[in-house]
C-alpha cells in the first residue's frame, strides 16, 4: 500500500491576465506562488502520518523549482509533458486521478475547472490565486497543505468535509458543448478575442451553478435575486439587458459594484434548460470567452455530478487533536 | 481611435494581411541576404507577427512607436511602405534613411515610427521621451516601445520605465518575449518566468498575453493605450511569442532544438488567425489564397523597386550629420574628394 | 532657428556672474519658446545643486523645470526622445563625471539618429553639465571629459570662458536643432563680467573670441583658464605681449581665428583643463601644424591635467589642476 499522497498543481498564468488593467483584480506573481507551494509542503507535517507529495510540472517551472528546492524524498515531480497551456492542467489531473488522495490547486475558477473535468472523485482543495474567483478559497498554503494531509491520511473522512459542486453546461445546437464550474455566459460579441470578459455589459445572459450576494460576476448577479448553494444540484438562468426595467446591484468584476439590468431569471432544476437564440455571440465559461457561435441556439443547464470540493472549515472542525495533546494537558 | 478595428470583418482581414506581409517581406529578405544581395546584419521577425500587428492595430496613426533590431515587423505593422523598406535594406537612396540606416535603423518620423534600433534596450528611453513630449504639450498621443526579453535586463530599460511610471507618462512598454536573448535562452538571463512581473516594482500594471494570438495582443494594447491617454501612466505588457529564425540570418542556432520550433509553429499566429477568420466566414479559402498571392506580388515588386533604385552618391556620406553643418566635415570631405579617395569606383 | 549673430537692438550690458548669465539664458529662452523645458536632478525646487537654476521652478512650474530621479540614462534618453518629437529639452547632468551613466543614449541615439535616419529628424537637445577640479570634490566629481564629446561625431561641444560667452552660447545651444553639450567649469560660477541684456543676443557656435590682443605669443584657452590667462597677460604686459583667445566652441572649432593669431605671434600655448594626451590640445596643435606650419616659431605648448584623475587632498589637487602659473611657465618656454 502506497503512502498517503497529495497532488499539488500551480497555474503559473493565473492572476496575470489583462484584467489586472481593466478591473481591480489583484496581481499574483511567480515568487508568491512558489512560496505558497513551499508552504503546502510544510503544511502536510500537521498530520501525524507521513504524506508524499507529487507536484505537477508547469510552464512557469514553479512546480519544478519547488521540487528541486525541497530536496526531500517524499516530494516528487509528476511525470507528464508540459506545453505551457491549459492542456497541462488536464494532463496533470488525469495523472493525479490514478495516484493521489487529494489535490491542492493554486489558480482561479478557470484552473479549478480545468482540473475538475478530469479529476473524478479525488477531493479538490482549491486555493485562490486567480481573478474572478468564485470557487477557490483564499487560504494560506500551509493551511491548505495541512487540510490535504488530514484528508489523505484518513484523519478526516472526506465525506465529512467535501461537497459535490454543481457544474453548468452550455450546449450549442451545432453539437459543441462546454462546461463551467460556476458560470456560463452568452456574450454579445462576435469574436472571442482574448479570453477574459472585460465588460460585464456585454453579457446577454447565461447560467450559474451557484448564487450568492458576495460572489463576483454572474453568480453575484444571480445572488442578488436568489440563493443557490454550489451543492444544491440546480442552477439559475439569467437574461440580462442594460435597458431592462429591473436592475440589481452586484459585484461584476473585482473593484466594480454596479447596477445590472435583469430582463428575466429562473431557477434551473436538474433537467431544466434555458435556451438562448443568437445571431452572433461568444460563449464564456467562468469569465473566459471560449466559443464563437453564429445563428445558433445555446442551451444552458445544470450538471449535478461535478467535482468533489473540500470545505476547509469542515476539515478543521473534524480534524483530530494532536497525538500528544493529552500528555501536554496533564503536565 | 485605433488604426484598425479587430471588431469588424475588414479590420480582421487587414490584420491578417499585415501579418502575411511581414512574413513574406522577411522570408524574402532572408533569401536575399543568403543570396548576398542584402549586406550587413538582418534580424527576421518571422513567428512574432501577431505582436507587432496586434499592437499597432490598437494604436492611432499619431501614436509613436520605438522598435528594435528586429524591426521589419513593427515597420509594416505601423504602415510603412515595403518598397522603401526594401530599398533601405538594399542601401538605396530611396530607402527610408537614404541608405544610411539599413535593416537595423529603418525609421519614418512622419509615420511616428522613431526607428528600429541596433542597441538592445535603447528604445524605451526614447519612448519615454516621446511620451514626455505628448504630456508636456498636452497632446492625446501615446508612445509604445517594443522591446525584447533580452532588453528587460538592461539598466536603461529600468530607468525608462521608472521615469514613465513616476511621471504618469502616456507610454506602453511591450516586451516581446521570444524566449532567446541573442543566443542564450531567456530563462538563463532572468530569474523570473513572467517578465511582466517587473511591473510590480514600478507600481504599474503588468501582465502577460499570448503573443501568438493577435487578438490577445490587440486587446491588451488597446486597454493600455486607453489607460495611458487617461493620464493613468504606463503599462507593461509581455507578449509570449517565438522567433522561428536565428537571432540574425546565418546564426547556426546551437542553442535550441527543432522540436521547440515545431511546438511553437503548431500555434502559428498567422495560420491560427486565418483559420479563425475562415471558420467565422470572414474570409474564404480562396480569398486567403488570393491575399497570399497579392502579397507575394507586392513584395516581389518591392524587391524589383529596390534593385532598380539608385545607390546614393558617395558624396552623400557627408550629408545629414547636423542641421547646421560644421566646417570640419566640409573640409575633410573636400580634401578626400580632391585626392580622388572615396571616388566613383562603385 | 539660427545661431548666426543677431544684430543687437541695444548695446546695453549688465554685470553678471557666470551662474547668473546661464540662468538668464535659460529664463529668456523659456520665456520666448514654450517648447523649451529644463530637467535634471534637483534642478527644480532645490534650484540646482550649484544654484544655477534657482528661481526657474517658481517662474515656470514643475512641468517646465522638472526634477528627475537619479537616473541619467533614463532622463538623458528621455531628452533624446523628447527632442526627436518636437520638444526642446535642456537636460542638466549634475557633474560631467556622470555622463558615462547615460553613455549609450548619447553615443548611439542622440549623436546618430539624424544621420542614421538620412537627416529626417532634428535633435534639438542641450546637455548642460559641470566640469573641473578645484573644490576638493575628488575624482568622481571633478573631471573634465569634454574631449570625448567634442570628438564624438554628431555632437557639438561648447566651453564658455566668460559670462557673456556663457549666456550667448547657451542661448544658441538651446535654439540649435543639433545636440549641443554645454560644459560649465564649476570654479567659474562666481566670475563676473559684462553681459548684453538684449534678449536677442546670442553667440554663434563655432567662433572663437580674441579676448586680448598681443604680438608675442597666443594663449588659446578654455573655461576658467581664459580668465587666468588674461591675468597672466596683464602681469606680463610691458615684458611679453600675450594674445588670449577664448576658444568657446570645441566642436566645431574656429580654426581661422586661431590660425590668424599664430600667423601673427608664431607661438602658441594651448590651455585647457582636460587631460593632456589625445585631447583638445592635440586637436588645436594639429590644426595649427596643418594650416600654419610655416608660421611656427617655437614648439607648441600644452597646459592641462597631466593624465591623472583629480585627487581630493588640496596639495595633490593643486598639483595637477592647471592654473595661471602653468600658463606663465609654458609661455616662458617659448618666448
Amino acid at each position: 500500500m502506497a503512502a498517503p499522497t497529495i497532488g499539488l498543481l500551480v497555474n503559473p498564468a493565473a492572476g496575470r491576465d489583462v484584467r489586472r488593467l481593466t478591473g481591480g483584480a489583484t496581481v499574483s506573481d511567480t515568487y508568491g506562488k512558489r512560496r505558497a507551494a513551499e508552504c503546502v509542503l510544510a503544511g502536510v507535517g500537521l498530520a501525524d502520518d507521513p504524506v508524499d507529495v507529487v507536484v505537477a510540472p508547469d510552464g512557469g517551472e514553479i512546480g519544478q523549482r519547488t521540487v528541486a528546492e525541497a530536496d526531500r524524498s517524499n516530494v516528487r515531480l509528476l511525470d507528464v509533458a508540459v506545453g505551457g497551456t491549459s492542456a497541462d492542467t488536464h494532463r496533470a489531473a488525469a495523472a493525479f486521478r490514478e495516484r493521489v488522495d487529494a489535490v491542492v490547486v493554486f489558480g482561479g475558477d478557470g484552473t479549478t475547472r480545468d482540473l475538475a473535468i478530469e479529476i473524478g472523485d479525488v477531493p479538490l482543495l482549491a486555493v485562490s490565486t486567480g481573478t474572478n474567483n468564485v470557487v477557490p478559497t483564499p487560504v494560506d498554503g500551509t493551511v491548505a497543505g495541512a487540510a490535504a494531509a488530514f484528508l489523505a491520511t484518513g484523519a478526516v473522512d472526506a465525506d465529512d468535509a467535501t461537497y459535490r459542486h454543481t457544474m453548468i453546461e452550455a450546449r450549442v445546437d451545432d453539437g459543441r458543448s462546454i462546461r463551467g464550474l460556476a458560470t456560463v455566459g452568452v456574450v454579445d460579441q462576435s469574436f472571442v478575442g482574448t479570453r477574459a470578459v472585460l465588460d460585464p455589459d456585454d453579457f446577454l445572459g447565461g447560467g450559474v451553478s451557484r448564487a450568492a450576494r458576495g460572489e463576483v460576476g454572474l453568480s453575484g448577479v444571480a445572488g442578488a435575486l436568489t440563493r443557490v448553494d454550489p451543492d444544491d444540484g440546480r442552477g439559475v438562468a439569467l437574461e440580462l439587458d442594460a435597458d431592462a426595467e429591473r436592475s440589481v446591484t452586484a459585484i461584476t468584476v473585482p473593484g466594480v459594484v454596479e447596477r445590472v439590468g435583469v430582463a428575466g431569471w429562473s431557477h434551473l432544476d436538474p433537467g431544466d434548460e434555458r435556451v438562448f437564440a443568437v445571431e452572433e455571440a461568444v460563449v464564456s465559461v467562468d469569465g473566459e470567452r471560449e466559443l464563437e457561435v453564429q445563428n445558433a441556439e445555446i442551451g444552458v443547464r445544470p450538471v449535478p455530478d461535478g467535482p468533489r470540493l473540500v470545505d476547509f472549515d469542515a476539515v478543521f472542525e473534524a480534524a483530530p487533536l494532536a497525538a500528544d495533546a493529552h500528555a501536554v494537558e496533564r503536565r | 481611435m485605433s488604426s484598425i478595428s479587430i471588431e469588424d470583418t475588414d479590420g480582421r482581414r487587414e490584420i491578417l494581411r499585415r501579418m502575411l506581409t511581414i512574413r513574406e517581406f522577411d522570408s524574402t529578405a532572408g533569401d536575399l541576404f543568403a543570396d548576398g544581395e542584402i549586406p550587413g546584419f538582418v534580424h527576421l521577425y518571422i513567428g512574432e507577427e501577431a505582436v507587432a500587428v496586434g499592437a499597432c492595430a490598437a494604436l492611432d496613426e499619431e501614436d509613436y512607436i520605438t522598435s528594435t533590431h528586429r524591426g521589419h515587423g513593427h515597420c509594416i505593422a505601423k504602415g510603412l511602405d515595403p518598397n522603401r523598406m526594401m530599398a533601405e535594406l538594399f542601401g538605396r537612396r530611396d530607402g527610408y534613411c537614404n541608405g544610411k540606416g539599413g535593416s537595423m535603423h529603418i525609421a519614418d518620423v512622419e509615420a511616428n515610427m522613431l526607428g528600429a534600433n541596433g542597441i538592445v534596450g535603447a528604445g524605451p528611453p526614447l519612448a519615454t521621451g516621446a511620451a514626455l513630449t505628448s504630456q508636456f504639450k498636452g497632446e492625446d498621443r501615446i508612445a509604445l516601445a517594443f522591446l525584447g526579453d533580452g532588453a528587460v535586463a538592461q539598466g536603461q530599460v529600468h530607468e525608462a520605465i521608472n521615469l514613465a511610471a513616476t511621471w504618469d507618462l502616456p507610454a506602453v512598454f511591450l516586451v516581446e518575449n521570444n524566449h532567446f536573448g541573442e543566443g542564450t535562452p531567456a530563462d538563463e538571463q532572468h530569474n523570473i518566468e513572467n517578465l511582466s512581473e517587473t511591473a510590480e516594482s514600478y507600481n504599474i500594471p503588468g501582465f502577460t498575453v499570448d503573443g501568438m494570438d493577435v487578438t490577445a495582443v490587440n486587446e491588451a494594447v488597446a486597454e493600455a493605450r486607453e489607460r495611458a491617454r487617461n493620464g493613468e501612466g504606463p503599462t507593461l505588457i509581455e507578449a509570449d511569442t517565438y522567433r522561428y529564425r536565428g537571432h540574425f540570418e546565418g546564426d547556426p542556432e546551437p542553442y535550441r532544438d527543432e522540436e521547440d520550433v515545431k511546438h511553437w509553429q503548431e500555434r502559428d499566429p498567422i495560420d491560427t488567425f486565418a483559420e479563425r477568420l475562415i471558420d467565422r466566414g470572414d474570409l474564404t479559402e480562396a480569398e486567403l489564397e488570393e491575399m497570399r498571392s497579392e502579397i507575394a506580388a507586392e513584395i516581389e515588386a518591392a524587391v524589383e523597386y529596390a534593385r532598380d533604385a539608385d545607390l546614393p552618391d558617395p558624396s552623400e556620406a557627408y550629408d545629414d550629420m547636423f542641421g547646421e553643418p560644421v566646417p570640419e566635415i566640409e573640409e575633410f570631405a573636400s580634401r578626400l574628394r580632391a585626392d580622388g579617395a572615396g571616388g566613383d569606383s562603385r | 532657428m539660427s545661431t548666426q549673430p543677431e544684430t543687437a537692438s541695444s548695446d546695453r550690458t549688465e554685470t553678471l556672474t557666470v551662474r547668473e548669465a546661464i540662468r538668464a539664458a535659460l529664463r529668456e529662452e523659456m520665456e520666448q519658446d514654450e517648447d523649451v523645458f529644463v530637467m535634471g536632478e534637483d534642478v527644480g525646487k532645490f534650484g540646482g545643486v550649484l544654484d544655477v537654476t534657482d528661481g526657474l521652478f517658481e517662474q515656470f512650474g514643475g512641468e517646465r523645470v522638472r526634477d528627475t530621479p537619479i537616473s541619467e540614462a533614463g532622463f538623458v534618453g528621455a531628452g533624446v526622445g523628447a527632442a526627436a518629437t518636437g520638444s526642446r529639452p535642456v537636460v542638466e547632468v549634475m557633474f560631467s563625471d556622470f555622463l558615462g551613466v547615460s553613455g549609450e543614449q548619447i553615443m548611439n541615439q542622440m549623436a546618430k539618429m539624424r544621420y542614421m535616419f538620412g537627416g529626417k529628424i532634428e535633435m534639438p537637445v542641450t546637455i548642460r553639465t559641470t566640469e573641473g577640479g578645484g573644490m576638493g570634490a575628488a575624482s568622481q566629481h571633478s573631471g573634465t571629459p569634454h574631449t570625448w564629446f567634442a570628438h564624438f561625431p554628431g555632437l557639438k561641444a561648447v566651453t564658455p570662458g566668460t559670462p557673456a560667452a556663457a549666456k550667448g552660447l547657451l542661448k544658441s545651444a538651446i535654439r540649435s536643432n543639433d545636440p549641443v553639450f554645454f560644459f560649465e567649469n564649476k570654479m567659474m560660477y562666481e566670475q563676473s563680467g559684462e553681459v548684453p541684456t538684449d534678449p536677442g543676443y546670442t553667440l554663434p557656435i563655432g567662433e572663437a573670441s580674441v579676448e586680448r590682443e598681443g604680438e608675442d605669443v597666443t594663449v588659446v584657452a578654455t573655461q576658467r583658464l581664459v580668465g587666468e590667462s588674461l591675468d597672466v597677460a596683464e602681469d606680463l604686459a610691458g615684458e611679453t605681449s600675450v594674445e588670449v583667445i577664448d576658444v568657446r566652441s570645441l566642436y566645431p572649432l574656429d580654426t581661422d581665428t586661431l590660425a590668424d593669431s599664430i600667423r601673427k605671434t608664431g607661438r602658441m600655448v594651448v590651455a585647457d583643463e582636460s587631460p593632456i594626451s589625445y585631447g583638445v590640445h592635440a586637436e588645436i596643435v594639429t590644426r595649427m601644424v596643418e594650416n600654419e606650419f610655416f608660421s611656427l616659431d617655437a614648439p607648441l605648448q600644452r597646459v592641462g591635467v597631466p593624465d591623472t584623475h583629480i585627487p581630493f587632498s588640496s596639495p595633490l589637487e593643486d598639483e595637477v589642476v592647471p592654473d595661471g602659473d602653468d600658463v606663465r611657465d609654458a609661455i616662458s618656454q617659448v618666448v
